[in-house]
């Protein structure tokens, strides 16, 4: 329990704010991640964006991406703010570090793998740039088609 | 006329939009085409991480009527079809992804 959790905060201003608005929201969670003893990794401002579907009537909205460390106390209060803040049409919190972990152990194991294989072959166990590409699969089969028995 | 029955058909593209029409090449086969074999594209490309940010990736599983593209039709392995459509309903949420078609 003990080691940091991280989250991903997404969150979409109406199009109607302005920019203080929206720096004032991201200030609003940075102190709340503080106060709440988390860290706020990396903020992203992915701009205006068209929403696939109308929410409350608006076509399009400012979308920010906070990746935060922290407990689950401080989503549940981020969660209750963020509700509240009117200008915050919509939101989402995703934890990932578990997948982020599982996504480095199966590319840790491919490569794993891939080395232990060049080597059975007696190659260096890191592909050379000048090694011909492998090939794709099925398009060179063709030529047993046209065949009469 | 006995003819060989494994084949690599004529290239019929995943996705399915192209459904029927196409002949069999040689003719005479008791299907008239045969279908390539699908792969899943998460395995095939080792894509690991399916991401609800990853818009672009996604939408090639949602076709117009919105809805997710069955792994029947575009040969998705059991494990990526589940982690999809979770990053597909995240995406949804989000208002990256529609629900409905318009």
């Amino acid at each position: 329990m003990s080691a940091p959790r991280t989250y991903e905060l997404v969150y979409i201003v109406s199009p109607d704010a302005t920019d203080e608005q929206i720096a004032g929201i991201h200030t609003q969670v940075e102190q709340t991640t503080q106060k709440l003893g988390g860290t706020l990794v990396k903020t992203d401002n992915w701009g205006r964006r068209k929403l696939a579907y109308a929410i409350q009537h608006h076509k399009e909205g400012t979308y920010v991406l906070e990746v935060l460390e922290g407990g689950g106390e401080l989503m549940k209060e981020l969660d209750r703010r963020l509700k509240v803040v009117d200008q915050v049409i919509r939101h989402l919190i995703v934890r990932v570090d578990e997948e982020q972990r599982v996504v480095q152990r199966t590319q840790q194991h491919r490569q794993a793998t891939q080395e232990r294989r060049r080597v059975a072959r007696g190659l260096p166990p890191r592909p050379d740039p000048s090694e011909r590409p492998k090939v794709t699969d099925d398009d060179g089969v063709d030529g047993i088609d046209g065949m009469e028995v | 006329m006995a003819m060989g029955s494994k084949k690599s058909g004529n290239g019929r593209g995943r996705g399915g939009s192209s459904r029927g029409g196409e002949r069999g090449a040689q003719g005479g086969q008791r299907r008239s085409l045969f279908r390539r074999r699908k792969v899943c594209k998460f395995c095939a490309d080792k894509i690991d991480d399916i991401n609800y940010k990853d818009v672009k990736l996604l939408a090639s599983f949602v076709p117009e009527r919105a809805k997710v593209l069955p792994r029947r039709i575009s040969g998705t392995c059991a494990l990526h079809q589940r982690k999809l459509r979770l990053a597909i309903t995240r995406a949804r949420v989000l208002a990256l992804l529609p629900y409905l078609a318009d």
